[in-house]
């Protein structure tokens, strides 16, 4: 796995890879031709040597038997077994036997010589090269194996030739000369080819790999500026030595890291500017609102003593105070979220009783239209209350506006990663379209409606700007005449990733498609 | 009567807000400059003080602290912005009760008020024990190791709330219905400021609390010692 993995990433390891392996496949090709080439010289050297020394012992051997024929019997015993007499191939010494066969022909009544020197078994000499030799008027050679009585093998050459003796007959004359001292040194020239071989399989290897880390190491370099650079440390720079193509693409890193600098300061600069115009606005605006609320209200308290069309438009221009107000804050609110200064202030909470606690507070009647199923145990969820009461308020109110007369239900939920709230009314609902837009700015399902019920038209985006700024999620489900459903989902930690909420966003009732 | 000194630079809400008090039954001194206020404040000696945060001459925090050397008064810091770090710098001077200009209704900043000017009933005379701190709840004063402690109001009310139902755990929440008269649902570490400062004043050890002891994740409750 690792050295897979390093195959993959790293460009110097696969690059020295593929020297390597085409070295290897060039230098055994070249080997393979230098090795038998060597072998085959050294191999014909011996064979002429062996063919031409073969010839000189048939010649003798020749004579020795012409002569011995005319001899009394022991001396001729004598002198064919002279012929035997051959010193004994030494451990791996060049050696060299001999073997005498008598061929059978009718007629011939003189004893036939046969022998063979030194333990040597007949076997050596394979018998088809027998019965060519048999019928051969020249000399011929076969590679064999010298095979002793004792067990010993040796690699060799078998030499046969025809022996005529006029009158007493045909012999089958074999020379087996050793090439163990060949063999020696093909066993040198093939250890030293493979050895220099592996050598400089090695050396290119190693080379290369120093080669290509001159050029891989700058990039790796440049690599690991980038990704800090792209972690946020904006003073990263490449360092650039010399002049070749590794310090241009410095150059040019450079010139980016310097030009990408520039640009978020001046963004974050613009994003300062963005947060101190909305809190100067804020303090300008609020002010004179605040004098114009407590003036209004001061002439609200006391509209009963007005004729009733003042009266009336004391109790508007209050009701109307107030709608800005509102639509003040939650356009602050936007622009805080727009200029990413939007602070989260995370505490333990019991969402239980962040649930309980709105309730109350959106519904303080004793009416009871909302119903909550929460488990008996405090769900407990690190979260910014004001926030989550916020998206609450809204969601609930919300609910309160559209059900029609028909109860709500609030669903709280848990598993290990998340907690969720549900917020369920029955009332008139909104199209799966629609679903999608909720969330929009100032976006309204029905325009006429919603100017009677008041709002902003900017509380649904809020929340969901709440739970994003939480990490958490926002869902509505809706279906015309039937009611909707939002869900809140918080993650129980910050960095958790929710993977299954607790509660889907399509209600249980409504999973069922309606036949 | 009810004096009520209302710090704001802003003449015309100063004005407005000098109306309504009046309509609910308070006397008014306006101050327009916070370098002004101090001198008002001691040769008024204002039952009750309401404060922007963003004052001409010395700012709001500011005089606050200067006011806190002199006297434990209860003080309502307003903020036009309601940043957080406004209302927190207001708090940990010595403010007892912070309002958002948003919040500015008539209801609103007078049930603030009354509550901050209430004086507890109190129908035994009997010392209430925290510790080794003697709470005096008819003369309203604390005395440790026979030493007098000087708290604001809020504070007192504060200990007091603990130190009746010792071994209780107070939530947040109940303490911010019981001690600052919310009904519903306000900042929390509006309680989390005032716990330190009673703490620095009363406890031996403010780092290592015995007096008032932290419940992880629920609230306060009285030590038991």
């Amino acid at each position: 796995m690792f050295t897979v993995a390093r195959w993959r990433q790293s460009l110097a390891w696969r690059v020295t890879g593929s020297i390597v392996l085409l070295s290897i496949m060039i230098i055994s090709l070249i080997g393979t031709a230098l090795n038998s080439r060597l072998t085959d010289g050294i191999f014909k050297e011996k064979l002429n040597t062996s063919l031409a020394d073969a010839r000189d012992t048939t010649q003798s051997v020749d004579i020795q038997l012409t002569i011995a024929q005319y001899q009394s019997a022991a001396v001729t015993k004598k002198m064919v077994s002279d012929i035997f007499q051959v010193p004994p191939t030494v451990g791996d010494q060049s050696g060299r036997e001999v073997a005498l066969f008598p061929i059978q022909t009718a007629g011939s009544s003189e004893p036939n010589y046969r022998g063979i020197s030194n333990l040597l078994s007949p076997a050596s000499i394979p018998t088809s090269f027998r019965a060519k030799v048999r019928t051969s008027k020249v000399q011929l050679w076969q590679r064999t194996n010298l095979d002793y009585l004792n067990g010993r093998h040796i690699p060799g050459i078998v030499v046969g030739n025809i022996v005529r003796i006029p009158t007493v007959g045909n012999y089958e004359f074999y020379v087996l000369f050793s090439l163990s001292e060949q063999r020696q040194t093909f066993a040198l020239i093939s250890q030293t080819l493979w050895v220099a071989g592996a050598a400089l399989i090695f050396m290119v290897g190693l080379i290369s790999l120093l080669v290509i880390r001159q050029i891989t190491s700058p990039i790796r370099d440049a690599a690991q500026i980038a990704e800090r650079l792209s972690a946020g440390d904006l003073d990263q720079r490449m360092q650039v030595l010399g002049e070749n193509e590794i310090s241009r693409l410095g150059i040019a890193f450079n010139e980016m890291a310097v030009a990408l600098k520039q640009q978020i300061s001046r963004l974050e600069n613009l994003s300062r500017l963005q947060q101190r115009f909305v809190s100067d606005v804020s303090h300008e605006l609020r002010t004179p609102l605040t004098t114009l609320r407590m003036a209004a209200q001061v002439i609200y308290s006391s509209r009963t003593k007005f004729e009733p069309a003042v009266a009336r438009s004391a109790e508007l221009l209050f009701a109307q105070i107030e709608r800005f107000e509102a639509l003040l804050s939650d356009l602050l609110e936007v622009s805080r979220f727009d200029a990413e200064a939007a602070v989260l202030e995370l505490e333990e909470i019991d969402l239980t009783a962040l649930v309980n606690r709105t309730v109350d507070y959106v519904n303080p009647s004793q009416e009871r239209i909302i119903t909550i199923h929460a488990p008996t145990e405090p769900v407990f969820v690190a979260a910014d209350s004001r926030r989550i009461e916020r998206v609450l308020r809204n969601l609930i109110t919300n609910a309160i506006d559209h059900r029609e007369d028909k109860g709500i239900d609030i669903y709280i939920a848990e598993n290990e990663e998340s907690a969720a709230v549900a917020v369920r009314d029955y009332g008139v609902g909104f199209t799966p379209r629609d679903a999608q837009r909720l969330f929009e700015r100032f976006w309204r399902a029905d325009p006429s409606r919603a100017r009677v019920r008041g709002g902003t038209g900017l509380g649904l985006s809020i929340a969901m700007e709440d739970a994003k700024l939480h990490q958490g999620r926002l869902e509505a489900w809706g279906s015309l005449g039937r009611g909707s459903q939002f869900v809140l989902t918080l993650p129980k930690r910050a960095g958790i990733d929710i993977s299954t909420p607790p509660i889907d966003v399509i209600p249980t009732d409504e999973s069922r498609p309606i036949i | 009567m009810t004096l009520i000194m209302v710090v704001e630079d802003d003449h015309d809400l100063a004005e407005v807000l000098g109306i309504v008090l009046n309509n609910a039954g308070y006397e008014v001194d306006l101050v327009n400059r916070g370098d002004e206020a101090l001198e008002v404040f001691r040769s008024q000696n204002p039952d009750l003080i309401l404060m922007d945060v963003m004052l001409p001459g010395v700012d709001g925090v500011e005089l606050v602290r200067q006011i806190r050397q002199e006297s434990m008064v209860p003080i309502i810091m307003t903020t036009a912005r309601g940043e957080t770090s406004d209302k927190l710098a207001g708090l940990e001077a010595g403010a007892d009760d912070y309002l958002v200009k948003s919040q500015y209704q008539e209801p609103e900043l007078l049930a603030r008020i009354k509550v901050q000017l209430r004086r507890r009933p109190t129908p035994t005379a009997e010392p209430l024990k925290i510790g080794s701190i003697l709470i005096d709840q008819v003369a309203h004063t604390i005395n440790r190791d026979g030493k007098v402690i000087p708290l604001t109001r809020l504070e007192f009310d504060l200990l007091v709330a603990l130190a009746k139902d010792p071994g209780r755990v107070f939530t947040r929440e109940a303490l911010l219905s019981e001690v600052w008269g919310y009904q519903h649902a306000a900042d929390t570490r509006l309680v989390n400021v005032h716990i330190q400062r009673l703490r620095a004043k009363i406890e031996y050890d403010p780092e290592n609390p015995d007096l008032i002891v932290t419940v992880r994740g629920v609230g306060y409750k009285a030590g038991q010692s």
